[in-house]
């Protein structure tokens, strides 16, 4: 599988055109197809291209909303 | 625009351009599910369509409320509604609750229902967690939208097989929370 620096999924930011990558818990997803990820943005208040573990804890949802979507890689710590 | 309502939002620490944006999208959220389910009722027919349409309707009309209510809080706080309608249906806050591939199917039609409205309760539940004690406008709003979506989640998710809801159908008149708004 893939292995993402955060530099590298930074590129997946939804904007100009590019995928929509979100990182949960070192696991890389692909919301590209999602309705609510449009342009990598996500309720205003979340962007994608980026670890969002931390973020998930506030949401008004857990990680089981991101299990219909795909695993493109792995994120490394560095 | 209300200046010294914003001044006062602002100074309790609420990032006012982020709740405006968000109270866009759930506005946006309110009129497309409207007109969705619109499309979701005419096709609630046959002997165990017939058994829901009441309560689609009744969601149906309080979204529309719903919507109706959301307003001028966003223009009090100094935000406006978009002038492009198609960017206001891109810019929701939830997914289109689409009609069924097949629409006889009446799992699949409570399947949208129910998650339509499951999306209003997390959305709801977030603007009140962002203004609780903070802009009690707004929370007040929220609050009293977010009763009427937990109901309709409840009368939807019965029919999904998931226990009983503990609640009736409205007797008289539509949105008993929200509708000191709407006068
Ligand atoms: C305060 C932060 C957040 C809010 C207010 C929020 C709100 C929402 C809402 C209302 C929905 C719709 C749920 C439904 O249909 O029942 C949703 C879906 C979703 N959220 Fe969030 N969310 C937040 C943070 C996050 C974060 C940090 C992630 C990623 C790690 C995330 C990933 C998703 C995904 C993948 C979906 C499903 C999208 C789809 O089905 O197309 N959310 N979110
Ligand atoms: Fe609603
Ligand atoms: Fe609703």
């Amino acid at each position: 599988m893939r292995r993402f620096t955060k530099k590298e999924l930074a590129k997946y930011n939804g904007q100009g055109g590019t995928a929509t990558y979100v990182a949960y818990k070192g696991r890389v997803y692909d919301v590209s197809q999602s309705f609510l990820w449009q342009h990598g943005k996500h309720q205003v208040l979340h962007t994608a291209g980026k670890d969002l573990t931390d973020s998930l804890a506030e949401a008004p949802h857990g990680p089981e909303l991101l299990e219909k979507f795909p695993v493109v890689g792995i994120l490394e710590d560095s | 625009m209300a200046k010294v309502t914003r001044e006062m939002v602002e100074k309790a620490g609420v990032n006012l351009d982020q709740l405006v944006e968000l109270l866009v999208k759930n506005a946006a959220a309110e009129l497309t599910t409207y007109y969705y389910y619109t499309i979701l009722r005419v096709n609630l027919i046959g002997l165990e369509g017939e058994g829901i349409k009441e309560i689609a309707e009744t969601a149906r009309i309080e979204d529309r409320n719903h919507f109706e209510a959301l307003v001028p809080r966003i223009y009090e706080l100094g935000g406006k509604l978009p002038e492009d309608m198609k960017a206001f249906h891109d810019s929701s806050a939830c997914p289109p609750a689409s009609l069924p591939q097949d629409p006889r199917d009446i799992q699949a039609m409570l399947r949208v229902l129910v998650e339509a409205e499951r999306c209003a309760v997390r959305g709801y539940t977030h603007l009140c967690n962002l203004t609780a004690g903070k802009d009690h406008r707004t929370y007040d709003l929220s609050q009293a939208i977010l009763n009427e979506e937990i109901e309709h989640e409840s009368w939807f998710s019965e029919f999904l097989g998931e226990g009983p809801s503990g609640h009736f159908l409205r007797r008289g008149e539509t949105s008993p929370f929200v509708s000191k708004f709407l006068r």
